[in-house]
């Protein structure tokens, strides 16, 4: 009932579901700051992070998409993966133009994200579970068709540098700019579109959306292809950067693009969350990595603290979504 | 005559919702729609707004036959419903909600986006009108009203799209003395605007109170169809109550 004084913060805080990461992200590049003061603060230190982030980022906005419309989305590690391998061998093999067939297996990856969704949608089945089924199925055909061995692209490619080469000497690559486009892009769509609305809607309510008119199907079928879709992207550009597809590549990232999205703000319940948010759950995971590499830390340490910092900005932003966003 | 229905038939499976019933609303009337859970009350307004389709029966609106195969359909005519639950989106906001899935746009080159300047102004002048002075922002979610600034909420929505037939189930359900009292308010307000009206709701003190006509439903049919000074509440209540033996002689269909 009271009007207070504080009005402005109020609904500045509820529309900013970044706050909890920005938090974070002080809260662990002063740590850094102050343990490696030399090497932190530095361009090519930021660089090495971005160049981190690219592929994560890329892959999380998708899954970020995708849990505010209220789903989830883990077959995409395998599409991370089988995306660049397809190509590899489509190259390699055949002889297929390396954009005719990035082109092939992007379209692909749409339609697994689809598949997934149809098969939740028309089954009544959660995502979690669906996409699961397809995580593990696409895993085991990548490893049955390489035997479990690396595969090498043997031709070089002008879209290798366009998806991620070296910007300069100082180690910026074009993943960056990707990385930066695309949240851009998709922050808008979220945030200024009609479809943009649908989306939150559909996560928060798909009920309610569809007696308002909202074809929550369509929705639903479109952002897990987007969420795939960005995964296979990510991977070209992890395949244009090291020139080579494991068939274990990715593993795990299904979680670590979660990780993101859930720094970033998404709730796990869908029709709350923020790309914006996302890009820096991205960078702030990157960075953890990158300053504790540059502090010398043991590389098993990454891991810990990740964990660590998960839990207290999910505290935080659900601190904030109760206070100011859903409290009466 | 603006909705006309003659013998609706609707059946779920083996149970026969609507069991051949005639159903009809004047140009700015209100009409209570009432009876006992199971009656069919829910299952003839899905109709009406495209929810459902009748298995039989003849639906006209404005003198024109009408097969509404999907809520949107409805809408286009002019028909709104506003749900017992609202079909509001808590973590949405008022402005969001108001225009989810007709939401303005303007063109910026070749990209069509949310008209956020208009979406702000009308919610903010929907909410003056129905005077919820105390919303700071047409942004603030829905999740912060209370039941009776959401039912005020979605009346104000499906007035803003220039509903012809408005139906409101059981708008009074959750809501206190004092805010029944302005959602009746509402449904006056609405009539004078030359809008129709059908309220559905459990409480026959509300419904007599605004209606112009009374129909009683019970297990498909309609038992009861008068105008409201013809009979008291207390009868109406006899006849929900005795499923229609009571008044069965009475039963008159202008």
């Amino acid at each position: 009932m009271s009007i207070s004084k504080n009005v402005k913060p109020h609904g500045f805080i509820a529309r900013h579901p970044e706050i909890g990461v920005l938090a974070s992200f002080f809260s662990i590049a002063l740590i850094f700051i102050v343990r490696v003061p030399d090497k932190f603060l530095t361009v090519p230190t930021l660089y090495s992070i971005l160049t981190l982030a690219g592929e994560l980022g890329v892959a999380s906005i998708g899954i970020a998409f995708l849990m505010i419309t209220g789903e989830f989305n883990l077959s995409i590690s395998s599409v991370y993966a089988l995306v660049p391998m397809g190509v590899v061998l489509m190259v390699n093999l055949w002889g297929v133009d390396m954009l005719a067939a990035s082109i092939i297996m992007l379209l692909v990856a749409y339609g697994i994200g689809v598949t997934v969704g149809y098969i939740t949608i028309k089954t009544g089945i959660p995502s979690f579970i669906s996409s699961l089924g397809m995580m593990m199925f696409l895993r085991g055909i990548l490893l049955a068709v390489t035997g479990g061995f690396p595969v090498r692209l043997e031709r070089d490619h002008w879209l290798t540098y366009v998806l991620n080469g070296p910007i300069g000497e100082l180690g910026l690559r074009t993943s960056a700019v990707w990385l930066l486009v695309l949240t851009a892009i998709f922050a808008f769509i979220l945030d200024w579109t009609p479809y943009g609305n649908w989306t939150y809607a559909v996560g928060a309510s798909s009920n309610t959306a569809r007696e308002l008119g909202v074809s929550v199907s369509k929705v639903k079928l479109t952002n897990f292809g987007i969420s795939s879709l960005l995964a296979g992207l990510a991977g070209l550009m992890a395949l244009s950067r090291f020139r080579v597809v494991d068939p274990t590549l990715g593993q795990g990232l299904e979680l670590e693009t979660i990780t993101s999205a859930v720094l970033g703000g998404c709730l796990l319940t869908g029709g709350y969350g923020s790309i914006s948010g996302t890009f820096l759950g991205a960078f702030l995971i990157a960075m953890t990595r990158v300053g504790l590499v540059l502090a010398q830390a043991p590389a098993y340490w990454y891991s810990a603290f990740i964990g660590i910092i998960l839990i207290i900005a999910t505290v935080i932003n659900l601190f904030i979504v109760k206070k100011y966003v859903t409290s009466g | 005559m603006l909705l006309e229905m003659k013998g609706i038939v609707k059946r779920f499976g083996h149970v026969e919702a609507l069991r051949g019933v005639d159903f009809h609303v004047e140009k700015a009337e209100i009409v209570g729609l009432v009876g006992d859970n199971g009656a069919g009350k829910s299952t003839l307004v899905k109709i009406i707004a495209g929810v459902y389709q009748p298995d039989a029966g003849q639906m006209f609106f404005e003198g024109e036959p009408v097969v509404f195969r999907h809520p949107s359909e409805a809408r286009a005519r002019g028909i709104e419903i506003v749900y017992q639950h609202l079909a509001l989106i808590d973590l949405l906001g008022i402005d969001r909600n108001i225009f989810l899935g007709r939401e303005p746009i303007k063109k910026i080159g070749p990209f069509k986006v949310l008209d956020k300047e208009k979406m702000e102004k009308e919610a903010g002048r929907i909410l003056q009108e129905i005077g919820l002075k105390r919303i700071r922002s047409p942004q603030e979610k829905v999740a912060k009203l209370s039941g009776g600034e959401r039912q005020s909420v979605a009346i104000a929505r499906a007035m803003h799209f220039k509903a012809k037939l408005l139906i409101l189930d059981e708008p009074t359900a959750a809501l206190s003395v004092r805010e029944t009292r302005k959602v009746l308010d509402h449904v006056l307000d609405v009539k004078k605007q030359g809008v129709s009206v059908i309220l559905i709701s459990h409480n026959i003190y509300h419904v007599y109170e605004v209606s112009d006509r009374i129909v009683v439903l019970d297990h498909g049919r309609k038992i009861l169809d008068t105008p409201k000074e013809a009979v008291t509440p207390e009868e109406v209540i006899e006849v929900i109550r005795t499923g229609g033996t009571v008044l069965a002689t009475q039963n008159q269909s202008p």
